[in-house]
């Protein structure tokens, strides 16, 4: 427990075994959502479930809970819950957590493990799952006594969420499950006011007065930190134009004036290229990421830095910072926003440089043939949505043209695995979103190599009735792979061929999921049209050209000035 | 060039696994460790060194100050915001 926790006093309670006590804990805290599998090691928390107001999500993968947590907390705004038993339902946890870890989403995982007498002599699905989590967690926390069980749970509610979130660890042992306690403790935790550094944000703002061409880059912790109206008031009263991170698209509207899109590996030209003149980078909640930055050492080589974060270890930790503003984004922008806002910046020049650019260098969507052309049926799909739009997004070449090609007017509204890049993620993903909010319209966008790897979740979306939409994208092969091992190893195709794949339709309609085939360029609009006024789930299987690439390319080792395009 | 951190550890499972365990893996050699107990947790004192130039010490503390149960003590380092109440 942190030394600020308020101890809150409640009435004297019954017995209550531990199983309970986590169970009421979590109503307690508002949870109304939990995603799970259960097992030996977990069962009394199972029991408990049975009549409490949780609504338990049964996966088919524990992979598939931590996605569908991580996604469900991306879209709700709330901390996100799953639950495995020990062992193997604890490690196949594993892949979630360090998708939380590196995107920094607020779930609590909770885990059953063998009673402690006997932790640590390899009983049947023992592991010591804190340990093998410890380097992809916020924190966790082995709870040994059931009176522990409120506090622990609560404690780890405040550090998942609190400051820079990520994923917090619960291992319950079978023994504290099922152990009795008259405690029921709750603890109250304020939430930490970190003061805004005047002084700093005073210097940020005579740095941006000196610049020529300054230029802001935005990271998805603006909008991990509520700072995303902040943000937007900051670029409309500048005009500076920006450049975004994957996780950060649609902080700053993808369509709004000045914005020019990702920067990085498929960036595009008229960001990474405004990066490369800038002189100065206005950096908010960004970890300089090596897919952002290519070749780190001729980053922005003309820039000054000045770096705005939560996490003061990411100020510093790979780009030298002129200025750094250290704590809480919304009242640190709004304050840079108050102090330039007397005196208009004399940027037209600049500005106008960039929107040029990105006017000239913008994508193009008269790609020849008659096969489906990926890129403008992400492009369509999102603007048939609108507003409700929300892409949950797998990984791979899909991934990328849809960071290109959608239209995302919020950041709620892109749902992607960026730091770990789990392929996988996008089902389970859309699941979680969907059940987050009901209203909105998610379209689960995948291919056909990560599609596999949760396709079991088609189960759960029968199951619950998930009117989850899912846009497979299929190009019989790994195509990113298959366009690196082109690009990059001399055409050795190794391992990359999926032309065996099943007959998705029949699949999902195995599943009892309505599916149907989009093969010809004419099928996409009727296609886009049908997939999006199903009722319920549906899968629309469209076939895309394997030789297709990703472009533009910045390939490794170079410069973000250095892209590579297609014919 | 080593350098010496002086910390502080509670007695919560994993806490000197987690704190050895970020140390190695934010790339730093650790050269010298010892581990007192003090009544109310474990003083600890670790010697550490850059694999390579790379590596910040200031970072690594930065990255220290970020984990629950553990305090360094640093008389010239910033709290870490996160840990600002």
């Amino acid at each position: 427990m942190t030394a600020s926790a308020v101890r809150m006093p409640e009435p004297a309670a019954v017995p209550k075994s531990g199983a309970r006590l986590l169970v009421s804990t979590l109503e307690r805290l508002g949870v109304e959502v939990v995603f799970g599998y259960p097992g030996g090691a977990i069962m009394p928390v199972y029991d408990a479930l049975t009549g409490s107001s949780l609504r338990h999500i049964l996966v088919r993968h524990e992979q598939a809970a931590a996605f569908a947590a991580d996604a469900y907390a991306r879209r709700s705004g709330k901390v996100g819950v799953c639950l495995a038993t020990s062992g193997p339902g604890a490690t196949n946890l594993i892949t979630g957590i360090a998708n939380a870890m590196m995107d920094s989403v607020p779930i609590v995982c909770i885990t059953g493990n063998v009673a402690q007498a006997v932790m640590g002599t390899d009983a049947f699905q023992e592991i010591d799952i804190l340990g093998v989590t410890l380097p992809i967690v916020k924190h966790s926390i082995l709870v040994r006594d059931p009176a522990d069980v409120p506090a622990a749970v609560e404690e780890a509610f405040h550090i998942a969420a609190s400051g820079r979130p990520g994923p917090v660890l619960i291992d319950l042992p079978k023994d504290v499950q099922v152990g009795q306690t008259s405690e029921d403790i709750g603890f109250r935790y304020p939430n930490a006011v970190v003061p805004v550094d005047h002084d700093a944000i005073a210097r940020a703002a005579d740095a941006i007065r000196q610049a020529e061409r300054p230029l802001i880059y935005v990271g998805g912790g603006v909008k991990i930190g509520r700072a995303v109206d902040p943000l937007r008031a900051f670029a409309e009263a500048t005009g500076i134009p920006s450049v975004s991170t994957l996780n950060a698209l649609g902080t700053i509207a993808t369509d709004a004036p000045g914005a020019l899109g990702m920067l990085g590996m498929h960036g595009t030209r008229g960001a990474n290229e405004a990066v490369q003149e800038a002189d100065l980078l206005i950096v908010f909640g960004a970890r300089f990421d090596d897919r952002a930055t290519g070749k780190l050492a001729e980053f922005a080589p003309h820039a000054r830095v000045v770096h705005f974060d939560i996490d003061a270890s990411e100020i510093g930790k790979l780009r030298q910072t002129q200025v750094a503003v250290a704590g809480e984004l919304p009242a640190g922008i709004s304050a840079l926003t108050a102090h330039l806002a007397p005196t208009p910046l004399r940027i037209d020049p600049w500005m106008m440089r960039c929107a040029t650019r990105a006017e000239r260098t913008g994508f193009r969507y008269d790609a020849p043939g008659e096969g489906v052309y990926a890129p403008a049926l992400l492009k369509a799909i999102s603007e048939a949505a609108g507003d409700d739009f929300v892409a949950a997004c797998d990984v791979g070449q899909h991934q990328m043209w849809a960071a290109q090609h959608c239209r995302f007017a919020k950041p709620e509204a892109h749902i992607t695995s960026g730091g770990l890049g789990a392929m996988g993620f996008g089902l389970p993903a859309g699941i979680g979103a969907k059940l987050a909010d009901p209203d909105a319209t998610v379209v689960v966008i995948a291919g056909d190599g990560g599609f596999m790897m949760n396709v079991q979740e088609l189960a759960t979306l029968r199951r619950y009735d998930v009117a989850v939409k899912i846009l497979l994208l299929d190009n019989s092969s790994l195509g990113l792979v298959r366009q690196w091992q082109e690009l990059f190893f001399n055409q050795n195709y190794s391992e990359v061929d999926l032309s065996d794949n099943p007959d998705f339709v029949r699949v999902a309609e195995a599943f009892g999921v309505e599916a149907f085939r989009i093969s010809r360029r004419e099928e996409v609009t009727a296609g886009i049209a049908r997939l999006l006024a199903a009722d319920g789930p549906c899968l629309a299987h469209v076939i895309i050209d394997p030789r297709e690439n990703v472009w533009p390319l910045v390939p490794p080792g170079k410069n973000n000035a250095e892209m590579m395009e297609g014919a | 060039m080593t350098r010496t951190l002086h910390l502080h550890i509670d007695r919560a499972d994993g806490s000197l696994q987690r704190l050895i365990g970020l140390v190695e893996r934010r790339g730093f050699h650790i050269d010298g460790l010892s581990l007192s107990d003090d009544g109310a947790g474990r003083r600890v004192e670790m010697a550490v060194r850059g694999r390579d130039v790379a590596r910040c010490p200031e970072t690594l503390g930065r990255q220290i100050d970020k984990l629950f149960g553990v305090t360094r003590f640093a008389p010239s380092a910033a709290p870490h915001p996160e840990r600002v109440v």
